[in-house]
């Protein structure tokens, strides 16, 4: 059984303090409240897993922290504490949703014991919600756009299944919009894992400053604005997957950080002073050329070398071109449910349009002209007109472009996979800082363009 | 001021501390009779105290009984006043282990065969219903002094800063009742038995 997070209500002190020392002494993490509304504000503050609290009280009494409690944080089991006499009130908290009583005094072992129970109680109810969670994840249909007949995506679904039982950190690298995160939870769901969470985080949309709080949690009034004790991703990862996205963004600092947390699998939490011990596997995912990165000193060797023991490589949608009508199609059926919208096919010329196009934003940019295909549709079949913003747009391989075209939208590319950080960029693209300048200004390039 | 044993009460500040030849760089522990305490017993806890815990123990003069924390209406002695009382005038680097007849209690709990301050400086512990067999009869003096042994380190451990332990047999694990304590051995698990050695150097 592990640690409980305890919050012990009672308007007595020495039983409050006698009952808070004594699941100390157990091992236990106690919090206390004088009274109903001082309970509630620390429910507020910090998550707790069980609440001991007295019936009779003045101002708000149990029976009605007791229905705050149940409305509030449903989570949170409640055991009712009454004296001799008073048995009927702690009946009638029993139907209000108590999970248990106690008549004071009462016998130590008999506390301990309820506790234990109510531990295998909250395992059951916890495996519960992961398996609630699963299943709105498989409704939701976001397993299932992983999907491909062709060669490289065969290669992919091969790897999933060679590495998902064998508990080593995986790094999956791709394009954007190739489907990293998909790739990610189909690891996890056929892993030894698949009961426990999965907790994605997107390194690159966290700014830096706050990572490590979202990564390691904190402890309430670890620095200003922690108003409360808040868990982190690695803690919250525990028996399941921690899937770090965008890896390739994480500051040096925070690396040496993670890299130990990830090898001792323990950790503080921002302004704690106990480790947490958190058990989970790593799966990172990186659009980025984290060798190039290695080499340029932005990502460090020791910690590469750790979420690097696997690598899946995720192929972008233009090398996979057969598997586009079937993806279509897959949207399609989603969006037509989801709209209420009468589409029943692709007409085989916008299909054509579709496998010409090479795709840059990938399978999440042809979920998206799916998606604005389906709203702007009338006829009842996706016809080449309704895909007319598909060539307005990037050319791609749908029609012959120029070489000024070709050089605008390649330097256009190479700004954006740098941050418009013009300096790497030319580096990038082997030509001078000034004669990037100029050709930018040529091109009519510019961030917000 | 050595105390004898019609004076009543714990120990003041500021009494001479006969123990104070210790090397005061590591703990030891004083063991102080609350009452009419069997010799022997408290003989008996403080020998293994030294020889389980490695802790030096000293008998102090026994202090009267703690009828201050006496709940007529229970006939028990509430244990946090008694240690609330022990703990005043502990020279630093010794902890105190009380040991007594009477029935111990918390207000919250029915009884308690011993209670200690985690992190703290004082225990207190009862011979009350160690006495007793599952079958309600007296117990032999032999069983009664090895149950007291094992409550005493149990209490001066989490004195110590140690909390419960889930280990199998090991002397800090929770005790559903006295037939319980019969079946333990008399020792540690290891990871408890290194929380100890760290924790009897005493404060830096």
């Amino acid at each position: 059984m592990s640690a409980f997070r305890i919050l012990v209500v009672d308007d007595e002190e020495a039983m409050r303090e006698s009952l808070a020392a004594w699941l100390e002494k157990a091992g236990h993490d106690v919090a206390m409240a004088s009274g109903g509304e001082r309970a509630l504000e620390i429910l507020g503050e910090q998550p707790c897993d069980l609440a001991l609290v007295d019936i009779k009280m003045p101002g708000m009494d149990g029976h009605e922290l007791l229905r705050h409690i149940k409305e509030d944080h449903p989570r949170v089991m409640v055991v009712m504490i009454t004296a001799y006499g008073s048995i009927e009130s702690a009946v009638e908290c029993m139907k209000q949703g108590a999970n248990d009583y106690l008549l004071k005094p009462f016998d130590p072992e008999h506390l301990m014991l309820l506790i234990e129970k109510l531990a295998k109680q909250k395992e059951v109810m916890d495996e519960y919600h992961v398996m609630q969670a699963r299943l709105a994840e498989w409704d939701a249909g976001g397993f299932e756009d992983l999907l491909g007949q062709s060669l490289p995506m065969k290669k992919v679904f091969r790897q999933i299944e060679e590495v998902a039982q064998a508990d080593t950190p995986v790094l999956i690298n791709g394009e954007t919009g190739t489907g990293k995160e998909l790739v990610a939870r189909a690891v996890h769901v056929r892993s030894l894992r698949t009961y426990g969470p999965f907790i994605p985080v997107n390194c690159g949309a966290v700014p830096e400053h706050l990572l490590e709080s979202e990564l390691f949690g904190h402890e309430r009034g670890a620095f200003t604005g922690a108003v409360k004790t808040r868990l982190g991703r690695l803690e919250m990862a525990n028996q399941g997957t921690l899937f770090l996205d965008e890896v390739g963004e994480i500051g040096l600092a925070m690396q040496v950080n993670l890299l130990r947390a990830l090898e001792e699998k323990r950790f503080l939490r921002l302004g704690g002073q106990r480790e947490v011990e958190s058990d989970f596997r790593l799966i990172c995912a990186t659009h980025r050329d984290l060798d190039r990165l290695v080499e340029e000193g932005r990502i460090r060797s020791d910690f590469y070398y750790r979420i690097n023991v696997i690598t899946i490589r995720v192929p972008p949608l233009r090398e996979r071109p057969d598997d586009v009508p079937l993806l279509a199609h897959h949207f399609l059926q989603g969006f037509v449910r989801e709209m209420g919208r009468r589409v029943d096919g692709i007409a085989p010329a916008a299909l054509r349009l579709l496998q010409g196009y090479d795709w840059p934003g990938n399978v999440r940019e042809l979920k998206n002209v799916i998606e604005r295909a389906v709203v702007v549709n009338r006829s009842g079949t996706i016809e080449e007109d309704d895909l007319t913003f598909l060539r307005a747009g990037e050319p791609g391989r749908t029609g012959i472009e120029s070489l000024e075209e070709v050089e605008a939208d390649h330097i256009r590319k190479t700004l954006e996979a740098c941050g418009w950080n013009i300096s790497r960029a030319a580096r990038l693209l082997g030509i001078h800082r000034g004669t990037l300048t100029r050709r930018m200004k040529k091109h009519g390039l510019d961030k917000g363009s | 001021m050595v105390r004898t044993p019609d004076q009543k009460g714990p120990a003041a500040p500021g009494d001479a501390d006969p123990s104070a030849f210790l090397d005061p760089r590591s703990r030891h522990v004083q063991l102080l009779p609350l009452g009419d305490v069997d010799g022997v017993a408290v003989s008996v806890a403080a020998a293994n105290l030294q020889a389980v815990l490695g802790l030096p123990a000293d008998v102090r003069p026994p202090a009267g009984d703690p009828d201050y924390a006496l709940i007529p209406a229970r006939r028990q002695y509430d244990a946090l006043p008694i240690l609330k009382a022990m703990e005043e005038g502990v020279p630093p680097g010794t902890l105190r282990l009380g040991i007594m007849n009477g029935d111990l209690c918390l207000p919250i709990f029915s009884y308690v065969l011993g209670e200690a301050q985690v992190n703290g400086r004082a225990a207190v512990i009862s011979l009350f219903r160690l006495q007793q067999g599952e079958d309600g009869r007296p117990s032999p003096p032999g069983r009664v002094y090895e149950r007291l042994a094992k409550v005493a380190l149990h209490e001066v451990a989490h004195v110590l800063g140690l909390t419960h332990c889930r280990e199998e047999g090991c002397l800090m694990r929770f005790s559903l009742g006295v037939e319980h304590i019969d079946e333990l051995v008399m020792r540690f698990c290891p990871e408890c038995e290194l929380r100890i050695l760290r924790a009897r150097r005493g404060p830096p």
